[in-house]
């Protein structure tokens, strides 16, 4: 509420209002998502690439998907990294805004799953607010906690995703990179909404 | 955009026909369009009359069953495993699914839209054979490996019984006999005796006019209605032809509707074109059995396990079929029993020829349920190695050369498919590979102390059958037991077995309704084999070693002789034969359908006959333990 009166008078960027005006109506689509970032502080750390898989009618739409490094300038300058490495690799590359813009686009409206997704939506909803737009509005739904629900465990008992992926009996992630593992958090989601009876 | 996933889905798919037609890029380009499903264990991703979905599949991970259900009886058609395509009916035909493919474990698979691979498939007729054939078959490894069981997409029943038809491709003689029809009678016969066969084809030209059988000769030369110095043109009978490719069935049509036993194939099917070959009635039945005969033929001259790997699949579908065809379990075991032994026999050959002739005589023995021969299914191995006694600072020597024998043989046999022992019971093992004198010694020690250690189960090495080796070291080990059972009448090593055996975990509560597991990995789940197979399995032996009946290990022939020994408890033991029997045909058929040791079925999956059958396999276990109990007086350890 608060936010709301805060932001009233607020002129936003026009894709974030395009992206508000999607919220019309709830989505069938699920958006599997992974973020690989500098850190686990979100003031201080910057997201460094974000992948995502849609999934609609319980089937990972392969051809629906989002890739992206981010090229952060600051970050790597503070560091001395090169950025040699990541310009050669082959992935597609964006600055953060113009990444952040295209994965607002992308996502629209559908329910988000991650693996400790509210640190990735916090991770976005920080970039966000340097683009002058508001919180993220879409709904996250956590594959750890539906594990620990599947499994009637308390909260405090915490898996890192290749545990869950080997509890759930899923393929080894191969690759470590944020389109691998949102595609495995993609899989183990379809199994967990499966188990859990979820609609 | 870029997308690895696409990527990654495009280099597991380049590995499988007929994906390894395409290009990578082309590859990338299908794997964009491609939607992943998670199925879990026993969903079914379409039924028999779905109507068809606007893409095929690929498995990705994990295994798909496809099957027909009739007579509300599902029948195994084939599996799917990683990189095979199936649900490929929507390509050619428009009609509903005619199979059900359900995941026998959890699984991934590749939705594949039609729309976006029919162009690959018009522009690459290598990639239309492969799933014309696919279409027909299903199933990559029958296409690589014995391309004689191809099993149709296209199920069709015979007077609605639950007949399904196998269009098997037929081997026959290719190179048949044939003369010309001036040749002399007797010449003929005399063609036909050196070549060992049953029938000559009369032909001009390479075009049949008629055919010589024995039943000729039978019924024409030896009655002396003709004599053997007349051209062979005035016995000859009208020959049947048909043209190549007939199937399996369509011949044995032929065969019935004629009323012939061999029938000659020509070119088009026609007696005016040239011959192709013959096929006689012998060629039909041994294409039906997929004749165990020569599954041994080919065992004993397997160049690697791989090899044998793949011959013991074809017992298994040699067992899956005489099942399905009601052929007798007992028959079954027999067969497979031989056909186990010749792996082991021939796994022990090829280790002996890898390292090396050994350098004492020895035995290689099953035990278990491989030395009682009711292995029908992939169950672990059991064994043990004796070896002559040789001289005490040879021993160590020969001792070592044995252990390194047995191990090569036990990893091969895990090669094959045959998991390890959990407990450790196999020739590998120190324990388990020694001299005569130490067996001797052991098999002492364990019949005056039976209950040393109680946690440790050496029943089983009571069961051993010789697989490979000197027959006479079996036969002194077995004399030297029985010498021990007579020489002591060793009521306690008796009372021992006894009460191992009615010991075990009852299959039904006390209400009669069936024990499930309570937890674990098979909750809810029915332990077939240690509430109802074990118990009869250790009854027999013990019946069988303190009526000092020699040689049989099979614990439907031990309930047998029993059963001939001791007339006072004949029906019992007849009973407890045939349950045993059932029991064994349940535990088969519930590891084919699960593809596992079928250790554990699930009774919810029974019909309700055959849940009250199962049910009757377990009422002679009560008069079983009523014999033991009094038998052995099982006051020693209960």
């Amino acid at each position: 509420m608060l936010d709301w009166l805060k932001n009233i008078n607020k002129d936003y960027p026009d894709f974030w209002k395009a992206y508000l005006s999607k919220f019309d109506r709830r989505s069938p689509r699920f958006v599997a998502l992974s973020i690989t970032t500098t850190g686990h502080d979100y003031k201080k750390d910057v997201i460094l690439s974000i992948s995502g898989f849609g999934i609609l009618n319980d089937e990972i739409i392969i051809g629906d998907s989002y890739e992206v490094v981010l090229l952060q300038y600051v970050y790597n300058h503070d560091h001395q990294l090169s950025n040699e490495f990541i310009v050669e690799s082959r992935q597609p590359k964006a600055l953060e805004p113009d990444g952040i813009k295209a994965f607002v686009d992308y996502i629209g409206n559908a329910t988000l799953v991650g693996h400790r997704v509210n640190f990735d939506v916090e991770m976005i909803n920080e970039a966000l607010e340097k683009l002058h737009c508001g919180r993220l509005k879409n709904e996250a739904l956590d594959i750890e906690i539906m594990y620990q629900k599947w499994k009637d465990l308390n909260d405090d008992k915490h898996f890192t995703l290749a545990e869950l992926s080997s509890l759930l009996k899923m393929p080894a992630i191969e690759k470590v990179s944020a389109s691998e593992d949102a595609y495995a958090i993609a899989l183990m989601f379809l199994k967990l909404k499966s188990r859990l009876g979820l609609k | 955009m870029k997308n690895s996933i696409a990527e990654r889905i495009a280099d597991f798919l380049s590995a499988y026909p007929p994906f390894t037609n395409l290009t990578f890029d082309e590859l990338t380009q299908v794997a964009m369009d491609i939607r992943v499903i998670t199925l879990e264990k026993h969903k079914a991703i379409f039924k028999i009359d779905d109507p068809l979905h606007d893409c095929f599949y690929v498995v990705g991970a994990g295994v798909i069953n496809l099957s027909v259900i009739s007579d509300a009886e599902e029948t195994l058609l084939n599996r799917c495993e990683p990189g095979d395509i199936m649900g490929l009916r929507p390509f050619f035909a428009k009609n509903n699914y005619q199979m059900t493919a359900k995941a026998r474990e959890d699984s991934i698979l590749y939705a594949i839209p039609i729309a976006t691979f029919r162009p690959f498939v018009a522009n690459n007729t290598a990639v239309l054979d492969f799933l014309l054939q696919s279409f027909a078959s299903t199933s990559r490894s029958s296409l690589d490996k014995n391309k004689n069981k191809l099993i149709n997409d296209t199920v069709q029943y015979i007077d609605s019984q639950t007949e399904i038809q196998y269009f098997q491709s037929l081997d026959y003689n290719k190179k048949p006999l044939t003369v010309a029809p001036t040749a002399i009678v007797q010449q003929v016969a005399q063609l036909m005796t050196d070549n060992l066969t049953g029938c000559v084809i009369v032909q001009e030209n390479n075009i049949p006019l008629g055919i010589v059988t024995d039943s000729e000769f039978r019924s024409k030369v030896a009655t002396g209605r003709f004599y053997i110095t007349t051209l062979v043109n005035s016995i000859m009978s009208p020959v049947i032809t048909v043209p190549e490719n007939l199937s399996l069935a369509e011949a044995q049509l032929f065969m019935l509707r004629q009323n012939v036993q061999y029938l000659c194939v020509t070119i088009d099917g026609t007696d005016k074109t040239q011959i192709r070959g013959i096929i006689s009635q012998h060629d039909i039945i041994s294409a039906q059995s997929n004749n165990p005969g020569i599954l041994v033929k080919e065992i004993k001259k397997a160049p690697d396990a791989s090899e044998l790997k793949h011959l013991r699949e074809k017992l298994a579908d040699f067992i899956r079929i005489s099942i399905d065809n009601k052929i007798p379990i007992s028959h079954i075991n027999n067969i497979a029993g031989e056909v186990n032994m010749a792996i082991i026999k021939r796994a022990v050959d090829l280790a002996i020829l890898e390292i090396g002739s050994p350098p004492a005589r020895f035995a290689w023995l099953s035990i278990g349920s491989q030395g009682r021969k009711e292995q029908l299914l992939m169950t672990d191995q059991d064994s043990m190695l004796v070896f002559e006694d040789v001289a005490a600072d040879k021993y160590r020597d020969v001792k070592d050369y044995f252990l390194k024998l047995a191990k090569r043989v036990i990893s091969m046999l895990e090669t094959v498919g045959y998991p390890l022992c959990r407990y450790g019971h196999m020739a590998g093992n120190m324990v388990w590979c020694k001299s005569m004198t130490d067996w001797t010694n052991q098999f002492d020690e364990w019949m005056t102390n039976p209950a040393a250690k109680p946690e440790d189960s050496y029943s089983i090495f009571f069961d051993f059958e010789i697989a490979f080796g000197e027959i006479q070291l079996e036969e002194a080990l077995t004399d030297s037991i029985f010498s021990n059972l007579s020489a002591r009448k060793n009521k306690k090593f008796f009372a021992f077995l006894g009460n191992e055996a009615i010991r075990k975990p009852p299959p039904l509560s006390f209400f009669k309704q069936f024990n499930l597991e309570e937890e674990g990995e098979h909750k809810e789940l029915f332990d077939i084999k240690n509430r109802a197979i074990m118990p009869y399995v250790d009854a027999a032996r013990v019946l069988t070693l303190s009526n000092h009946i020699k040689g049989v290990n099979n614990t439907f022939s031990r309930f047998k002789q029993l059963a001939a020994n001791e007339p006072k408890y004949a029906d019992i033991y007849m009973n407890c034969a045939e349950a045993f029997l059932m029991l064994l045909k349940f535990r088969t058929i519930s590891g084919i359908r699960n593809g596992n040791d079928g250790q554990f079925i699930s009774i919810e999956e029974l019909t309700k006959p055959d849940r009250e059958k199962l049910k009757n396999c377990f009422l002679p276990l009560k008069d079983l333990e009523e014999i033991i109990k009094n038998k052995y007086q099982l006051t020693f350890f209960s």
